[in-house]
């Protein structure tokens, strides 16, 4: 599949077993969720840079975190203040003092 | 700074009344209180500053006003309706001009202002929201809260499934979630605060801020994977 072979492009040669099945598929979902979400340690880091070369459901895990964090970031419409709520607020703290 | 009145003449001017607004008070927001504990008195751990008239318009102007588009999408997302976002945010900047002085410039004011904004959600708004809050932050807490297998699990859907999803789809799908999951999600991933800011913002503890996303997004996941069956952008497709 295309999704995974920029990942474990560098094993195209020896390729190592491919795991089809994650026995830790809940741990290794949590850990990717801290790598995207900027919070993993370097150890955590490490552990899933070796599972996307050697683990399936790694592979297709990382994907789609990474497609629903990017279809919330990126497709759902940021909604902006409007003018005359910011002209309101303004004029209403100045009654305050 | 220094030579202003007393804190209580400062703090209260301008205050319909003597009482701080339950639970909407941005006490420092940079003191992580304990899970439950008090977050309505504003200055009794973070010393009020004594900010004269004309530094508190300067604070509000050039700390707060700059995050009011951000505020307001959360706002938004938060009520999914236009007439309460535009209250909700009206109300916590007027919240946050009356309490400015327990707010420490220079601190994180985007956390701050996130923080009064969800309280008075919570106490203001829920309340009195036009459906009845479908589900209560209680209900959800005992419902999810457990570390159970049953909510930690993994969601079978694949990337290529949801990456044809346009923007009103994922809109639809986040607002069917229990407001406290959308919340996190809304913060983390749409607004990009770290956990540790979210923990002060939520006033819960940081282990509840990654579980909570970590189940906010299975059933984000599960919602996307319905609409994207019925939208009939499937796997066959793809391939
Ligand atoms: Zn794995």
């Amino acid at each position: 599949m295309q999704t995974s072979s920029s990942l474990s492009s560098s094993s195209s040669d020896s390729k190592p077993q491919m795991k089809e099945h994650c026995d830790h598929q809940v741990d290794c979902l949590k850990m990717i969720q801290l790598i995207l979400d900027g919070e993993a340690t370097d150890q955590q880091l490490a552990r899933l840079k070796a599972n996307l070369v050697s683990c399936q459901p790694c592979i297709q895990m990382y994907h789609l975190e990474q497609e629903v964090k990017e279809l919330l970031t990126k497709r759902m419409e940021k909604k902006c203040c409007p003018e005359q709520l910011v002209a309101t607020i303004k004029s209403k703290i100045l009654t305050f003092s | 700074m220094s030579d202003t009145p007393t804190r209580d003449d400062q703090d209260r001017t301008g205050m319909p009344d003597h009482g701080m607004p339950d639970h909407g008070g941005p006490s420092g927001p940079d003191h992580l209180l304990p899970d439950g504990g008090p977050v309505d008195q504003p200055s009794a751990d973070t010393p009020a500053r004594r900010y004269t008239d004309e530094q508190k318009y300067q604070v509000f102007n050039k700390e707060f006003m700059p995050h009011i588009d951000s505020m307001y999408n959360f706002a938004f997302r938060l009520t999914t309706d236009e007439d309460d976002a535009n209250d909700l945010v009206q109300d916590t900047y007027l919240k946050a001009f009356r309490f400015i002085s327990s707010f420490e410039q220079g601190t994180n004011a985007k956390a701050w202002l996130f923080r009064i904004l969800k309280n008075s959600f919570i106490n203001d708004y829920r309340k009195k929201s036009k459906e009845p809050a479908k589900v209560d932050y209680q209900d959800v807490e005992t419902t999810y809260n457990s570390e159970d297998a049953e909510s930690e699990h993994t969601v079978d859907l694949r990337a290529e499934s949801v990456s044809d999803l346009i923007g009103d789809e994922v809109a639809t799908a986040l607002n069917s979630l229990p407001v406290d999951f959308r919340t996190v999600i809304i913060l983390c991933d749409i607004e990009g605060f770290t956990y540790e800011e979210m923990a002060k913002i939520l006033d819960i503890p940081i282990g509840t801020v990654r579980s909570r996303l970590h189940r906010a997004r299975n059933l984000l996941k599960e919602k996307l994977r319905d609409y994207a069956s019925s939208m009939g952008y499937n796997e066959e497709s793809e391939e």
